[in-house]
């Protein structure tokens, strides 16, 4: 029988030949994932039940990604109850402070998560792992019964199946798209599909032109919009990458010609322009000629959604010479130490600060509630975080604008929304990274 | 699983399509706060729509919810209903809240439709978790939905994942792992 890349991924880890779309099961995953914010509950919950010991250590990471900046001795006490979780539960994949950055980029960056993998993660952006054609589920509070039982019951998602079409205009980019995306896929958007707990499947010929770093971004905004998957089958090039970091062998997954998908969408590249969401869901997405010129106040550039390399480096390339306005402040936060670390050896950290921007630790940065670097009520924060739910990095007084990481670069030279397809240096490095 | 109760029969609450978790079913500072202990909740189950709404609930009273009920993942209100005795049947739920429910170990059955139209506020409703029978007796209408899961069972006569959890320790902790 037929089925989706996700079904057969599903499948796998129930070892059955096959699962169908409505269907519970209790998949066993090859790595589980547990970030620092919710290691303390978890911790408590397990103790208070005399649970001293996880069903298998070595398939569990601990990431430090959400706090890693201690801004608060509450944050320090986290802190040190995930250290000490670490060692009372054996725990050998422990990224602490400083040691990994964004778990949902390190992972995949480092060959941890591979194609054709199943993962159990606490946090619902563990979609971003589609981008190397695995699955990665919410669990949510319940990574108490993962981490003691190894597993979760769960049901079956289906797929919706999108393909793609045509080329970005010069100054788009992949966040563009998720954004048009998930105002499409929305509940009562253009689409009319049902988008809650499905898989969203990335297709046809315009996905060659997204890199990793793209398919990364292409993952995030559909999420927000209740997205339980965004899978994208691996291509060649992307294989070749993977290879290259794997840290054990793994298969691509991919569905079969006859799967069914639950509904076949289609969407246009070449008409796309420049977006930007306003508060309160990355699916309110606008085009930027309704927004430009808007002051701004605060911006940010980095989180799940746009924390990959290519996102630093146009980021650079932007405010290379330049400086940012005055009343604006700017952070930078890199996906990954090793991102980190090539913007050192490259020379970028000097190209971000001589622009006045403020660097922070690799990690969720502003994204995460707001608890570093937040916005101040009445302000305007446009940024390229996962997520801008009312009063979600401060009060419900600000505004929270959502844009790719060069509108975020050029709006925060300029004071105020700009467009990037009047900024050359944006126009060059689309030319340059045309694939 | 002798001598837990699947069958309730009680006044019926009902309530329309989209009804969110933060707001109406419980009050958005609650959730924000993590607060997840019944007595700390119970006061303030269906508080911003009807308030003194838990004085009046008695055991085996049901919800009767429409379309995408709870829209979301989180647990505190089921926490407070099944703390209640309640039940819950809805017309729909978004998976997660679903899965909120049961790890709850509150008796819910969704992908019912149509059945917000089967009963009125207060109505004399016997609902059977096991079998999916819904009996409206002022109606005197007897309808069929789909049961409780029966992977599904344990966990909710536990009382949710924590009693399944500490059970499973017990039964467990000394071998392989089993049943998981």
């Amino acid at each position: 029988m037929a089925m989706t890349a996700v079904e057969k991924i599903l499948a796998q880890a129930c070892g059955s030949d096959r699962v169908r779309p409505g269907e519970i099961i209790v998949p066993d995953p090859e790595v589980i994932v547990i970030h620092d914010a919710l290691v303390l509950p978890a911790k408590r919950e397990l103790d208070s039940l005399g649970i001293d010991r996880l069903y298998d250590p070595d398939r569990v990471v601990v990431v430090t990604d959400h706090e890693v900046l201690y801004t608060s001795r509450r944050a320090a006490e986290i802190g040190a109850t995930v250290r000490e979780a670490v060692r009372d539960w054996k725990i050998e994949n422990f990224y602490d402070v400083g040691a990994g950055g964004h778990g949902h980029i390190f992972l995949a960056e480092r060959g941890i998560i591979l194609p054709g993998m199943f993962v159990f993660d606490n946090d619902r952006h563990c979609t971003n792992h589609g981008s190397v054609g695995a699955f990665a589920m919410r669990a949510g509070g319940e990574i108490t019964r993962v981490l003691a039982t190894g597993t979760l019951w769960t049901k079956v998602p289906s797929t919706i199946r999108m393909t793609l079409h045509g080329t970005l205009r010069p100054g788009v980019f992949a966040r563009d798209v998720g954004f048009k995306m998930a105002c499409g896929l929305k509940a009562g958007g253009s689409y009319g599909v049902d988008i809650d707990y499905r898989v969203l499947e990335l297709a046809g010929p315009g996905l060659d032109q997204f890199g990793w770093d793209g398919r990364v971004a292409l993952t995030s905004s559909p999420t927000e919009v209740r997205a339980i998957g965004v899978f994208i089958p691996p291509s060649e090039e992307m294989l070749r990458q993977i290879r290259a970091v794997a840290t054990r062998p793994f298969e691509p997954v991919f569905s079969d010609p006859d799967a069914e998908f639950e509904a076949e969408l289609e969407m246009d590249l070449d008409d796309i322009e420049p977006q930007i969401a306003l508060t309160g869901g990355a699916g309110n997405g606008v085009g930027i000629s309704q927004l430009e010129g808007k002051p701004i106040n605060h911006a940010f550039i980095g989180s799940c959604g746009s924390g990959k390399w290519q996102d630093l480096e146009i980021a650079a390339n932007v405010l290379k010479g330049n400086h940012i306005a005055p009343g604006v402040r700017l952070f930078i936060v890199p996906g990954s130490e090793d991102s980190n670390k090539r913007l050192r050896k490259e020379g970028l950290l000097d190209v971000f600060y001589d622009a006045g921007a403020l660097m922070l630790p690799p990690g969720c940065g502003p994204c995460n509630a707001g608890n570093m670097g937040p916005v101040h009520t009445g302000e305007v924060s446009i940024s390229t975080a996962a997520t801008n739910l009312l009063g979600v990095m401060g009060d419900k007084g600000c505004e929270l604008l959502l844009a790719s990481p060069a509108t975020v670069a050029v709006s925060a030279i300029e004071g105020r929304v700009t467009d990037p397809r009047s900024n050359d240096a944006v126009l060059r490095f689309s030319e340059a990274t045309r694939r | 699983m002798s001598g837990f109760e699947w069958r309730l029969r009680g006044r019926a609450y009902t309530l329309g399509h989209d009804v969110p978790h933060p707001g109406v079913v419980i009050p958005q500072w609650l959730i924000a706060g993590r607060y997840l202990e019944p007595d700390e909740l119970i006061p303030h189950l269906f508080e911003e729509i009807d308030p003194g709404f838990h004085k009046r609930a008695k055991p085996g009273d049901i919800i009767v919810a429409g379309r995408n009920f709870g829209m979301g993942p989180k647990m505190n209100g089921y926490v407070a209903m099944q703390a209640l005795g309640l039940g819950l049947v809805s017309e729909s739920m978004p998976f997660l809240g679903y899965r909120a429910a049961v790890g709850c170990g509150l008796r819910v059955l969704t992908d019912c439709p149509g059945v917000t139209e089967e009963a009125e506020n207060g109505d004399d409703l016997e609902i059977d978790f096991i079998t999916g029978d819904f009996i409206n007796h002022t109606r005197g209408v007897t309808l069929q939905f789909p049961p409780v899961p029966e992977a599904l069972r344990e966990i909710i006569v536990l009382g949710g994942n924590k009693g399944w959890l500490k059970n499973w320790w017990h039964t467990n902790q000394h071998g392989t792992p089993s049943a998981r």
